[in-house]
């Protein structure tokens, strides 16, 4: 095993501006196979400027790795301005202590990450593989998918720890959501596949679905008027009821689930 | 005195081109036919700020128009996260400027989209716009709704000259064949003018157009008795009228766009036209608060490849409105230098933004002074674009329309102090390289 | 245009309008032209590498409204072709809908120096006009839609064609256009009503036919000395068995008698008129119909429509056709009807070689090149971005020059290809000079430009040079793909603009117009009727209608006096 850690410096963010670090250039895989001058060479973007990691982090390097999987990077520090973490990986372990910026995880298609705090928006974003845990909550668009396109998240597994934002799962295609608190508006929004579960409260959940499946064990307030009550049924003990849609997309393409307690 | 006819207003989306001033010694005295009130008082002018200054130990002190310049470059040159935001009440010549600046400093690029209809272009992103001109509407529409919008108060002309009031080819008796229907929430000057008024439940939109959807495809069952305080009732009757319209025009606002659900309110409207269109032919338009906030749009698609909230700080263009829209950059304090145009942050920005505006360098660009003015810590003025400039801008229905230059000034246009700005940030850049 | 001499020394050069058929040969240019000799000239050494004239597209959508929405609605099309900026070249985004930038660069790169717009709807022609500025180093000119137009068909009823000239001057004046354009006659002024019109159809309202709108419009063209003939895009486009209408639309013309050795019709993007059967079911290629006729006949001229493969951005004036696309894909649709005048549809798609109907569109495109024997009768056109993006001519060119990648293709594609197309019997291949003549040549000739510099290479031309990274010999298709995609030269007005595949300076471009000049008796008549439609029925005034100067920083004029 290896791990390597990157601190964040403290004067990066204690400015009046506080101006994100994009550090998409800092996966596992990308790192793997560079000793501790290397990796504090590479270059990360800070606003409009690129610089060395080194000089907005602190790092340190212990152990050795065989393959990629044997990678994990440890963020510490302030991180609520850093931005694409874990963003393309597809193999080895993060691990960021802290709340996070957005697209954590982003277009993830393997390994694993770990957030030891809140994530914000577009975590997750067109994920096909992978883990992506949020201890805390997750912000908007959580595994949705970029503007414009017709995919969001389609493989992998998320959880989140406590609440999510709006419009969780946009266009999902395929792989699983676990929300363990409430989520905002329309969750699996235009969702064609996949699975999101809701321990707690949902909101207009299911609009304009075509397929997948969403679960919603707390309430659900502001149904939507456009689905088709099916059965009542029994998941996982207890009690639900089953509806389909969204017929606003027209009968024949509303072939989303949705059970409502 | 001279007359100039076929003036275009300067002021509101529906770019009105038929007005008639009259000039004399060099100030528009008079506005004789064609504008609105509001349209009218901006063509004769008000209060202006009078010469570049610069903020010195806390007040702003006049100074050339060099200076100005060389100051804003400066600051624009050191930035690390810059945004240059407005555009919407200038011409495209300067917006081109503007995106090549952007370029340049590596900025973010955005427009007053992001405060108005920016919900509307990423609902266009999700699935179209089955729209047209505002001509097609004069002549053909029969049935018109106004969503969340108020245009007897925001868009004076908007129903006379274009829509229900209108007249035209197949429309020759004006409101008199035409049906009207409004949705608010509250019964405003133009829901008193309407056929039939569904008053809304605040933030219920996009359970409302979904209801539509389901019924105008033919599912009408699985609706329930109510919807956001509409009754099914009126829903059905509503959904009526939509089919046997021959010509069904929706034009949304704010009202839509800033409630709950926001861009997804506007993708609902969207696909309640489309559904709409299996029976008749329906079309859908956002009302344009801004007289070229359609042109902003338009020059920095062709541009970037993307409308507004453009982050260009990696020296190719990255679209994501919520993470590069300038409100969410202000109150996250994300930008280090910002320049506005032609528009007023200080009057419509959270107080967030605000105090974070008050500890980074702002530049001021625009004809009037308005709140920004207090803490700007550059202010150049400019010329009246469609008064003392003219320049090319587009309508709400993206019909590009030319203003016209009415009297001479001595206040540079928005295009030169643009280039001016660019042309001393390469030359510092220059100097860096060496 | 720069001052300076450049000598091209030593390439294989095909000019087919000079009858230049690979020779070896210097190319001389001094202030941007070609001259006999040079004196004193920088040395360009294109030893045994191929030399062609800088590419002409008779027909594509590079600006104005539609394409504009095409980018606007698509940012996930955007984020696919960025680039970053560099000392010399601004930001480029987009595949399918590159912005102005990198479309100027990518035709650039591919060795062209003059686009057609081919689609202007008049009311925004402004828009149309600020984009073509924005592009950089490609010359262009826009053709605005003249059929649709309320006008036209009052004119087309009445049979007043000196009036229907006087108009359609007045709108090619009024717009800074190049010719007259036609989209679905009649079709798109009734999608205006959500309905469409086949060629015999009456319009809505207007009670004229789509087929005398088609006739009134080339003999009114015919009426000036129009260096470019009516350039149609006629009824029915994308519907299975539409070929018949293809080739009742081209009969239109045939008896009308043209200003000069010219087509009186260009039917362009054939590929998408050339369709059978009755259903997407039994769907089959009827190019050998359409090529049988183009081969009989000498009134008509064709661009291809050629399809690329992969997900692309369709967008035409053709509203109701952009609709039908829509309802078969269920993506995002924009559509724009344009009061009086025309209207515009786009939608997202995709065209996959797994889909039987997307394989018969793609042999239908090449059949068409390999079936029609005169080459001088075609360009190579993909109806950028409808068929597919620009930047996949090289694709189209490879396949035409090489019978066994057209087999190495048809293998990979659905089956149908062998069964309802006649792709994979045809032996033909392009040689260097027919491949010349479809990509500058014949599109030169057939929009006039040859005679104001395009396109060839004789004395007096511009300076508008291509050399590409092969030998005439090379016979490997994926090698002459790369070749045409990314030139080793680029020279536009005597300037280098790309070397080594890489833009070096990017110039502004010209935009070419029109000028028809009408008799001013017969404008002053027109003039009543046109004056009544902006005091009734346009949401904009006549004053404020025609495109001002300050949008054609650089202009060049072409004079199209009246026919005595």
């Amino acid at each position: 095993m290896q791990t390597i850690r990157l601190k964040l410096k403290e004067e990066i963010t204690s400015g009046d501006a506080k101006i994100p670090i994009e550090v998409d250039s800092l996966t596992p895989d990308k790192l793997f196979g560079k000793n501790e001058a290397e990796i504090k060479a590479v270059k990360v973007w800070w606003g409009n400027r690129e610089e060395n990691t080194g000089d907005l982090f602190d790092v340190s390097v212990e152990g050795e790795a065989g393959t990629v999987e044997e990678v994990k990077i440890v963020m510490e520090g302030n991180l609520s301005r850093v931005k694409h973490i874990g963003d393309g990986m597809k193999a080895g372990e993060i691990e960021a202590i802290g709340d996070v910026d957005m697209h954590c995880g982003a277009m993830m298609g393997g390994g694993r990450v770990t957030v030891k705090g809140n994530a914000d928006c577009w975590a997750g974003r067109e994920m096909h593989g992978g883990e992506l845990v949020i201890e805390g909550d997750a912000g908007d668009n959580l595994c949705a998918m970029y503007r414009g396109e017709m995919t969001g998240m389609s493989g992998g597994k998320v959880t989140v720890g406590g609440d999510a934002g709006e419009c969780v799962g946009q266009y999902m295609a395929g792989g699983e959501i676990l929300i363990k608190g409430n989520t905002n508006i329309l969750t699996g929004l235009n969702m064609k596949g996949g699975k999101i579960t809701i321990e707690g409260d949902a909101i207009m959940p299911g609009a304009d679905m075509t397929g997948g499946e969403i679960t919603v064990k707390g309430k659900v307030l502001d149904m939507m008027p456009s689905f088709k009550f099916v059965e009542t049924t029994t998941v996982e003990g207890e009690e639900y009821k089953k509806y389909l849609g969204d017929l606003a997309m027209t009968e024949k393409k509303a072939k989303g689930v949705l059970y409502v307690r | 005195m001279v007359e100039i006819t076929d003036v275009v207003c300067s002021l509101c989306g529906c770019v009105c081109d038929d007005i008639v001033v009259e000039v004399e010694d060099n100030k528009v005295t008079k506005v004789k036919k064609g504008a609105c009130s509001v349209g009218k008082s901006k063509l004769m002018g008000h209060g202006r700020i009078e010469s570049p200054a610069i903020r010195d130990n806390g007040t702003l002190k006049n100074c050339s128009y060099d200076d100005a310049i060389k100051k804003a470059a400066e600051i624009l040159a050191a930035a690390r996260r810059p945004l240059l935001y407005g555009w919407s009440s200038t011409v495209c010549e300067a917006d081109k400027v503007g995106v090549e600046l952007a370029e340049e400093i590596g900025a973010v690029i955005d427009n007053t989209a992001s405060v108005c209809h920016g919900p509307s272009v990423l609902a266009i992103q999700d699935v179209g716009l089955p729209s047209c001109t505002l001509g097609q509407v004069k002549n053909r529409a029969d049935l018109v709704i106004y969503w969340g919008a108020n245009p007897a108060a925001a868009h004076a002309n908007h129903m006379k000259r274009y829509s229900y009031i209108s007249k035209g080819y197949w429309t020759e008796e004006g409101k008199k064949n035409k049906k009207l229907v409004v949705v608010d929430v509250r019964r405003t000057a133009t829901a008193k003018m309407a056929d039939v008024f569904l008053q809304i439940e605040q933030g219920k939109d996009y359970l409302v157009f979904s209801a539509l959807r389901a019924m105008l495809l033919g599912y009408e069952d699985v609706v329930p008795e109510e919807v956001g305080g509409i009754s099914k009732k009126d829903l059905l009757e509503t959904v009526r009228m939509m089919k046997e319209a021959k010509f069904g025009m929706i034009f949304f606002g704010m009202g839509a766009t800033h409630t709950r659900g926001r861009h997804n309110n506007v993708v609902n409207a969207i696909q309640t036209t489309r559904a709409a269109h299996t029976h008749t032919k329906f079309s859908i338009m956002p009302m344009r608060g801004h007289y070229n906030v359609a042109g902003i749009n338009q020059v920095c698609t062709w541009e970037t490849g993307f409308p507004f909230a453009v982050d260009l700080s990696r020296g190719y263009a990255w679209y994501n409105p919520g993470e590069t829209s300038s409100t969410d950059l202000l109150v996250r304090r994300e930008c280090d230098a910002a320049l506005f145009i032609a528009t007023d942050p200080g009057a419509h920005f959270p107080g967030e933004s605000i105090r974070h505006l008050s500890k980074i360098p702002v530049i001021q660009i625009d004809p009037f002074p308005n709140p920004t003015t207090e803490f700007a810590d550059v202010v150049i003025p400019c010329a009246i674009s469609g008064v003392e400039a003219e320049g090319n801008v587009y309508r709400m229905d993206n019909i590009p329309i030319r203003l016209r230059k009415l009297v001479d000034t001595e206040y540079m246009a928005d295009e030169e102090i643009m280039k001016g700005i660019l042309e001393e940030v390469r030359a510092i850049k220059e100097k860096e390289g060496e | 245009m720069v001052e300076g001499e450049l000598l091209i020394r030593n390439g294989v050069v095909y000019d087919p309008i000079n009858g230049v058929n690979g020779e070896k040969k210097d190319i001389s240019i001094r202030d941007g032209k070609v001259v006999e000799e040079v004196t004193n000239p920088k040395v360009i050494d294109a030893e045994g590498r191929v030399v062609m004239p800088g590419g002409v597209d008779i027909h594509s959508h590079i600006a104005g409204g539609k394409v504009n929405a095409g980018r606007l609605f698509r940012p996930e099309d955007g984020r696919k072709g960025r680039e970053t900026k560099t000392k010399v070249c601004r930001a480029q985004s987009g595949y399918s809908v590159p912005n102005t930038f990198a479309t100027g660069y990518r035709y650039a790169k591919m060795g062209y120096t003059f686009v057609m717009e081919a689609a202007m709807p008049p009311l925004a022609a402004r828009h149309t006009h600020e984009e073509m500025v924005d592009i950089p180093i490609l010359d262009n000119a826009a053709m605005p839609l003249i059929d649709n137009n309320w006008m036209t068909m009052e004119y087309v009823k009445s049979g007043d064609t000196d009036l229907l000239a006087a108009y359609i001057a007045w709108m090619i004046k009024a717009t800074k256009g190049y010719g007259v354009k036609v989209v679905n006659p009649g079709g798109t002024e009734a999608w205006a009503w959500a309905k469409n019109c086949d060629i015999n159809d009456a319009v809505p309202y207007f009670d004229v036919t789509p087929a005398e709108i088609v006739k009134g419009l080339a003999e009114a063209t015919e009426k000036f000395e129009m260096p470019h003939s009516i350039h149609v895009h006629g009824n029915m486009l994308g519907h299975p068995g539409n070929f018949e209408t293809t080739l009742a639309t081209y009969d239109l013309v045939k008896g009308i008698k043209p200003y000069r050795n010219r087509p009186t019709m260009h039917a362009t993007h054939t590929q998408f008129h050339s369709y059978g059967g009755t259903s997407w079911r039994d769907f089959e290629s009827k190019a050998g119909a359409i090529a049988d006729y183009v081969n009989k006949n000498e009134h008509l001229s064709i661009d291809l429509g050629s399809i690329i493969l992969g997900d692309t951005t369709t967008m035409t004036a053709d509203g109701p056709m952009e609709y039908s696309l829509y309802q078969i894909t269920g993506r995002k649709w924009t559509n724009h009807d344009v009061e009086l005048e025309t209207g515009s549809g786009i939608t997202p798609f995709l065209y996959s070689g797994k889909s039987p109907v997307n394989t018969i569109q793609w042999a239908i495109g090449q059949e068409l090149a390999l079936l029609v024997k005169d080459p001088w009768k075609l360009a190579l056109t993909t109806d950028h971005p409808n068929a597919g993006p620009f930047i996949g001519y090289p694709i189209i060119i490879s396949m035409l020059m090489s019978k066994r990648r057209r087999d190495e293709s048809a293998e990979d594609m659905h089956k149908v290809i062998f069964d309802r197309a006649e792709y994979s019997s045809i032996d033909r291949e392009y040689d260097l000079n027919e491949i010349a003549i479809i990509t500058r040549g014949m599109a030169a000739k057939t929009l006039g430009l040859h005679e104001h510099g395009k396109g060839h290479l004789g004395v007096g031309a511009d300076g508008d040079v291509a050399i590409y990274d092969i030998s005439p010999e090379e016979r490997d298709a994926g090698k002459i793909q790369k070749a045409f995609l990314n030139t080793k030269y680029t020279i536009k007005g005597g300037e280098v603009v790309v070397k080594d595949g890489e833009v070096v300076a990017t110039p502004a471009g010209r935009t070419i117009f029109v000028t028809p000049e009408c008799d001013d008796k017969l404008t002053e008549e027109m003039m009543v009727k046109l004056k009544d439609k902006f005091d009734h029925y346009y949401s904009v005034t006549f004053n404020n209608y025609p495109v001002q100067d300050a949008y054609l920083p650089n202009p060049y004029e072409i004079k199209a006096p009246w026919r005595s």
